[in-house]
């Protein structure tokens, strides 16, 4: 059994004690670390990372699916414009970024802006055309709170400036890749990857009953990779 | 025959008027006016102006806006919050209490139906008598309701009626939370009570007489706290018991009976009841100024004339509440029992202590 003992000070700690709190209650009262964030008088200084609207860039995007395929939510839905481009409903959208995550030439990033008002849930649902940029924001904030982490202490800072929304995301490494069918000999000539194909880069021949891949038009994107129910395509990393 | 009356009450007042010199202007060419001279004359008599307006009911509905204000903006900032702001934001939401009067004024005040009704309403509206009757005998410089030479004395035996209204309040709400609120208020009646008597007793004992202008004449050179610093503890302690500031705040508790007594009110009733115990503390502070903290005295203003002890008097008083408002963001709430065990053990001792700190300074003076 464990007992719990009245913790004894004496007059001196006691004092010492009273004195400790009179002191750090009268130091608040003069110059508080105010938590408080006056949004949206005040913004918070979100990290680059921040994960927000989702912003589109449609001449990077190589129409993989991905984004489509990956989202745990349903959320993204492609759209016929002259190629596939992703749609994001955002009634749906968990915020887990897997999409940009996943996104092999950075054409999805993320930004700083997580206050979007919508009139209605079908509204919700926004268009390639409109995640292109960030929306239209009214900026009522004149002060950037952040936190500053010294010696182990943190306390909030106050800067005059604005943060900017938008953020800046190295391009990510590229290496270009190509399909290529391993196995031809094991190909069932069932021509899905030809439907597949965005670009009409694979067309099959009937004579010898073989795909062919035009290597100029394929950009990689890997849907024929996925799509074929022999799984003898394959990405390669091209010089 | 009125106009004898009128004629007879005109001489009384100007007999004994404000001399201001800094509005004497003003109030002379005023005085030449018919019918308004009468009003003039009323609200500078000096016996009038102590209970009506200062330090009577205008400093205190003055005092009353600013320290609900006060005390929960300082809590907010300990706290790390911001507290009041968005009723006048330019002033930092500064007439926050004032906005929240008028929301109570116009806001439904119900009277349930287990409530005992006449004496449901009436109850807030007796409880101020034994809150406004100390201010008369409160005098500041030459403005002064009542002179009395046992002023001291009346005022303490009028501060101790006023839990009995609370109890009352308490018994014609007849509900639970009500009734454990005014049982915690008699109980906190009983400890902080007699320390606060006999504390009030030591000084008086030092200075002679418990006639406040004996008392602000002797703190001429050293105040009252220096001369008895124990009694002035065990009157702070008091107070803050007697008030239900946060340390103490045992019968209004808001997390567990939600405000005790004063549960069943809304509405304009609520508002009366709510700024009970601040009027109580603005009363005890007064005497605490008296007592210990040289009164009145202070830097002669000539302009001002007879304004300026009454302005040294509030503004006294409205700091050391100011300061004493931040225990409520410091130290977290008694139990009934230890507030009890307080009064009756540390705080009697103390207080007995100081009768004979008292009889020591006594004999050295």
């Amino acid at each position: 059994m464990i007992r719990i003992k009245k913790v004894e000070l004496s007059l001196a700690e006691r004092v010492k004690s009273h004195i400790d709190a009179i002191t750090t209650a009268v130091k608040q009262a003069i110059r508080p670390d105010r938590i408080t964030v006056e949004y949206p008088r005040e913004r918070r200084r979100y990290p680059d990372i921040f994960r927000g609207f989702i912003v589109f860039d449609k001449d990077k995007c190589i129409s993989c699916f991905r984004c489509a395929q990956i989202c745990p939510a349903n959320a993204i839905k492609m759209e016929f414009y002259d190629r596939y481009y992703p749609s994001i409903d955002y009634a749906k959208c968990i915020f887990c970024h897997f999409c940009v995550d996943s996104c092999p030439t950075g054409a999805l990033r993320t930004s700083k802006v997580h206050d979007i008002a919508f009139k209605s849930l079908e509204e919700m649902h926004l268009h390639t055309t409109q995640i292109m940029k960030i929306p239209e924001i009214i900026r009522e904030d004149k002060v950037t709170v952040e936190y500053e982490i010294k010696d182990g202490k943190w306390r909030l800072v106050r800067k005059k400036e604005l943060d900017k929304l938008e953020v800046e995301v190295p391009p990510p490494v590229i290496k270009p890749r190509k399909a290529f069918c391993i196995e031809p000999e094991n190909c069932l000539g069932c021509r899905l990857c030809v439907t597949v194909c965005p670009q009409e880069a694979i067309t099959f021949d009937r004579k010898k009953a073989m795909i062919r891949i035009n290597l100029e038009k394929c950009v990689g994107c890997g849907l024929c990779v996925r799509q074929c129910p022999m799984q003898i395509l394959e990405l390669k990393v091209v010089a | 025959m009125v106009m004898g009356v009128i004629g007879y009450l005109y001489g009384l007042f100007t007999s004994n008027m404000m001399d201001i010199p800094l509005i004497k202007p003003l109030v002379d060419y005023l005085l030449n006016i018919p019918g308004i001279n009468f009003i003039v004359a009323l609200i500078l008599w000096r016996p009038f102006f102590a209970i009506a307006i200062a330090p009577g009911l205008g400093a205190l509905m003055l005092y009353l806006l600013w320290i609900v204000y006060f005390e929960r903006k300082l809590t907010a900032r300990v706290q790390w919050r911001v507290g009041p702001l968005e009723v006048c934001r330019p002033i930092r939401g500064l007439i926050q209490a004032l906005a929240d009067g008028i929301r109570y004024f116009f806001q439904e005040a119900i009277v349930h139906r287990e409530a005992h009704k006449p004496y449901f309403i009436q109850l807030p509206i007796l409880a101020f008598i034994p809150v406004l009757i100390p201010i008369m005998f409160i005098p500041a410089g030459k403005v002064v309701g009542i002179k009395s030479d046992y002023a001291i004395q009346l005022i303490v035996a009028f501060i101790a009626l006023i839990p009995i209204t609370i109890i009352a309040i308490g018994w014609a709400s007849n509900s639970r939370f009500a009734y454990i609120g005014s049982v915690r208020e008699a109980f906190m009646y009983f400890a902080y009570e007699v320390p606060f008597v006999i504390a009030v007793i030591s000084m008086i004992f030092i200075y002679g007489s418990g006639n406040p202008y004996t008392a602000v004449e002797k703190q001429a050179i050293v105040p009252g706290a220096i001369l008895n610093p124990i009694a002035f503890i065990v009157y702070m302690i008091a107070m803050l018991m007697a008030t239900s500031r946060l340390p103490f705040e045992i019968p209004e508790a808001d997390q567990e009976i939600a405000f005790g007594p004063f549960v069943e009110y809304s509405g304009i009733l609520f508002g009366l009841v709510m700024t009970l115990a601040y009027e109580k503390l603005y009363i005890m502070a007064l005497l605490f100024t008296i007592l210990f903290l040289g009164g009145w005295s202070g830097p002669p203003i000539p302009i001002l004339g007879d304004l300026a002890p009454v302005i040294w008097l509030v503004l006294k008083t409205v700091i050391a509440i100011s300061i004493l408002v931040i225990v409520r963001s410091i130290y977290a709430r008694y139990r009934l029992d230890q507030a009890i065990r307080l009064g009756w053990s540390s705080m009697l001792g103390l207080s007995l202590i100081s009768l004979v700190v008292c009889a020591a300074v006594r004999w050295i003076l």
